[in-house]
């Protein structure tokens, strides 16, 4: 645990300028979280976040938390392809821990370890929520919430999914769908509630006030809590 | 495979009683609960269409309720914004009653004792086919075309059907040899429904000899048949409407029996009941059946002496509750030929009689034409030579369940033995638990209009033995015009919706708001007794200068 604060006071310190407009999102200059290492389903990918030494602007804290959408291009038949997904759990992996062996430690450097720092590193879950087609412009179109067909590579790299991006690819017919959610709470598993709320927060914080839109995501939320209360024992 | 395009519904299994199924519809087969379906099993290597009447539904694939959380949102919204369909995702579970197969030598249905295989496919039964199968019309198939029988009454169609589509023809005869009883509370159509099976029988296919006890003065309508052209036979029948108004009823004093007498007068003590009844008897014993209350007296003063303090207090009461009154007449009496016939209606019009006069000359009506039907079957001289149908609007008043009506006792006959004789009743009420339960029961045949007061439906459940429990559990819920009808008259209990009258209906509600705007007006162009305001002709008379 104490090792982790290096990371967190990284992750609030460094403001890096991220190249975002917020008219049209460029889905080529999105801030790049990680790269997949590995796959727990076809529907469940582990990425490893970047670290400062990965790349040349690391996400920060809030660029990768939790509830995050996040996507993945690939191109499919000649067409440009958005797999979208979303952060759903996290992971801390330190290999140094435990590690009782000799140290090399001298007297102006407490403890020396060479190389394991860098192992240290944050595993992200991502879940695959659906597809999108990517148009000449940058844009996302046809968004479609079923199960994605292909299978993602290892290190594909993943990369945070600007707000406007996410309202489109959840509007279909001018209406806000989350139609992947049985899926979504299926691998999220006891975090599958909270993942859910969180998109819809996020979601509700980018529509108008005034859109009818919130009233439904209100009744989606309190339903996916209850249930979750009720599974949980609360109520 | 069969053709499946008219079937409705699967089978999925037995249900809790011997007679019951369970099977599943999707939401577009919309089925209403007393729906009659049917489904095909063999008997006897035949195959036969078996009738089953849906007895309940229940939601068992839905949206989840939690969806209904916002009523501004609707649950299908939410639904489209999970992406769960919304289409055909309603499944229903539906419990059906088996009521059995039409057996044509027996012309009523028989339980085949076997119930469905599980996926059997269900259909609605054909309009005709139920048209043929329902009333106990004993056709001999079960595609008989019903509306080109004689003697059937149209009263409605299905309530589960669209309008005229499957219509109930009841056998006219089964109800007027076995009694009839139309019950429901007021103002759902009881002598709305009334008319229209007296409309029935007067058309020329039955020619009906009615009599309406009418205490109300609802059925002056009814007049209107004459000249109408549905009631008119091609051999120039016309059916007779006869209104006898209560000026012209009148009871003769020798048909009073002597319950009727004491019924009348003023708690007589048992001496004057025992003086009484000797003279009756002697009066009755003579030839002469036209004598009056002055011969009465005069026996009993010959037998008891011209001082007994009784006779001197009967003939007080006497004078008062039977001289006095203009319904009771020394030799006037209605004249049976003038009221029963063959193709009249006579609507005996009683408004203005009090109930005790509305009792006595209903009972004296009654015990004469049953004495004549009695003679008529027993070949002897009779008045009346055809059956009859007496028809009783507010039939509790006539036959109350406290038995203090002497009418009471002639219901009772005639309900169970009137069937041999060609005499059949038939009670409207909206009080069913304040009939005699003897009477009551023998009606064989029941329409059951609303009915929310729980002793009505219980007396009904007591008392009707064709209503089961799904019939009742129908009556509340019924709306004006709606019906079940129950009994001799029908194979299986229906829901119907009462047709239209030929005739207009008299007996609604009075426009009250309306009489008290045009009471007001009038009231307010009457010169008033009240001094007319000054309007300053002469010396005013208004605010002084105090100057």
């Amino acid at each position: 645990m104490h090792r982790s604060t290096t990371r967190q006071q990284y992750g609030d310190g460094a403001m890096t300028d991220t190249p975002t407009n917020e008219d049209s999102p460029d889905l080529d200059s999105c801030v790049r979280i990680g790269s997949i290492v590995s796959s727990n389903s076809h529907l469940d990918y582990v990425v490893e976040v970047y670290k400062e030494r990965d790349c040349d602007c690391p996400p920060e804290l809030h660029e990768r938390e939790f509830g995050q959408p996040v996507f993945i291009k690939k191109t499919v038949d000649g067409t440009e392809h958005a797999v979208m997904g979303v952060i759903y759990d996290t992971q801390l992996v330190d290999p140094d821990q435990g590690r009782t062996g000799p140290r090399l430690a001298q007297d102006d450097q407490a403890q020396f370890t060479p190389g394991y720092i860098e192992e240290r590193t944050t595993l992200a879950g991502v879940a695959l929520l659906g597809t999108a087609e990517i148009s000449e412009d940058g844009e996302i179109q046809e968004p479609t919430h079923q199960m994605p067909r292909w299978t993602l590579e290892v290190e594909d790299t993943v990369f945070n999914c600007p707000d406007q991006v996410t309202v489109s690819f959840h509007t279909v017919d001018d209406q806000i769908q989350l139609a992947y959610m049985d899926r979504l709470l299926d691998i999220a598993g006891d975090l599958g509630s909270e993942v859910i709320v969180a998109l819809i927060n996020r979601l509700q914080g980018m529509l108008p006030d005034d859109d009818p839109n919130q009233r439904v995501l209100d009744v989606v939320e309190q339903n996916v809590q209850w249930q979750a209360r009720e599974q949980r024992g609360v109520v | 495979m069969a053709d499946r395009s008219d079937v409705v519904g699967t089978v999925a299994g037995p249900g809790d009683d011997p007679n019951e199924f369970v099977f599943v519809t999707p939401s577009d087969k919309s089925i209403k609960t007393g729906e009659f379906i049917t489904y095909t099993v063999s008997v006897e290597d035949e195959p036969r269409s078996v009738f089953a009447r849906v007895t309940n539904r229940e939601l068992i694939r839905g949206l989840p309720e939690g969806f209904l959380a916002d009523p501004e949102v609707g649950p299908e919204t939410v639904a489209a914004t999970l992406g769960v369909p919304t289409d055909d995702t309603e499944l229903y579970r539906l419990t059906a009653t088996v009521i059995g197969y039409y057996d044509t030598n027996m012309t009523t249905f028989a339980n085949p004792r076997q119930l469905p295989d599980p996926g059997t496919p269900l259909s609605i039964a054909p309009h005709q086919q139920l048209e043929t199968v329902l009333p106990n019309l004993g056709c001999e198939t079960d595609s008989t075309d019903v509306t080109s029988l004689d003697g059937v009454a149209h009263v409605g169609w299905l309530l589960n059907r669209p309008a005229e589509a499957t219509n109930l023809h009841i056998p006219i005869e089964e109800f007027a040899s076995t009694h009839l009883a139309i019950l429901a509370s007021t103002g759902s159509g009881k002598s709305y429904t009334a008319s229209v099976l007296i409309e029935e029988m007067m058309r020329p296919t039955s020619r009906a000899s009615l009599l309406v006890f009418d205490p109300h003065g609802e059925y002056d309508t009814l007049a209107e048949m004459q000249g109408e052209e549905a009631f008119q036979g091609e051999d120039g029948y016309e059916p007779d409407v006869v209104y006898y108004d209560p000026e012209r009823l009148r009871v003769r004093i020798s048909e009073l029996e002597i319950g009727d007498v004491m019924a009348v007068l003023d708690n007589p003590s048992n001496r004057m009941q025992d003086r009484l009844s000797t003279a009756w008897r002697s009066m009755q014993n003579r030839e002469s059946r036209t004598w009056g209350i002055d011969a009465l007296i005069a026996e009993m003063e010959a037998e008891f002496g011209a001082d007994d303090a009784s006779v001197g207090a009967l003939e007080w009461r006497l004078r008062r509750s039977i001289e006095r009154n203009d319904l009771f007449h020394p030799e006037e009496n209605v004249p049976l030929d003038e009221i029963v016939d063959p193709g009249q209606c006579t609507v005996l019009q009683m408004d203005t009689l009090d109930r005790r006069d509305q009792q006595l000359i209903t009972t004296v009506l009654l015990r004469r034409m049953y004495r004549e039907r009695l003679g008529d079957v027993r070949n002897r001289d009779s008045d009346i030579e055809h059956p009859i149908f007496a028809l009783f609007e507010e039939g509790h008043r006539f036959a109350p369940a406290s038995g203090e009506a002497p009418s009471l006792g002639i219901m009772r006959t005639i309900t169970s033995e009137g069937r041999k004789f060609g005499f059949g009743l038939g009670i409207i009420s909206q009080r069913p638990s304040k009939i005699d339960q003897d009477v009551l029961s023998q009606c064989g045949t029941q329409i059951s209009m609303q009915i929310k007061n729980p002793s009505d439906q219980d007396a009904i459940k007591n008392s009707v033995e064709a209503a089961g429990e799904d019939v009742l559990r129908e009556l509340p819920g019924l709306t004006p015009g709606q019906a079940v009808v129950s009994g001799d008259a029908m194979n299986t209990p229906a829901l119907i919706q009462v047709r239209q009258r030929r005739t207009p209906h008299g007996a609604g509600s009075r426009p009250v708001i309306e009489e008290w705007r045009e009471a007001y007006d009038e009231r307010q162009r009457e010169p008033t007794q009240s001094e007319s305001a000054d309007f300053g002709e002469g010396e005013s008379t208004g605010v002084q200068s105090l100057d």
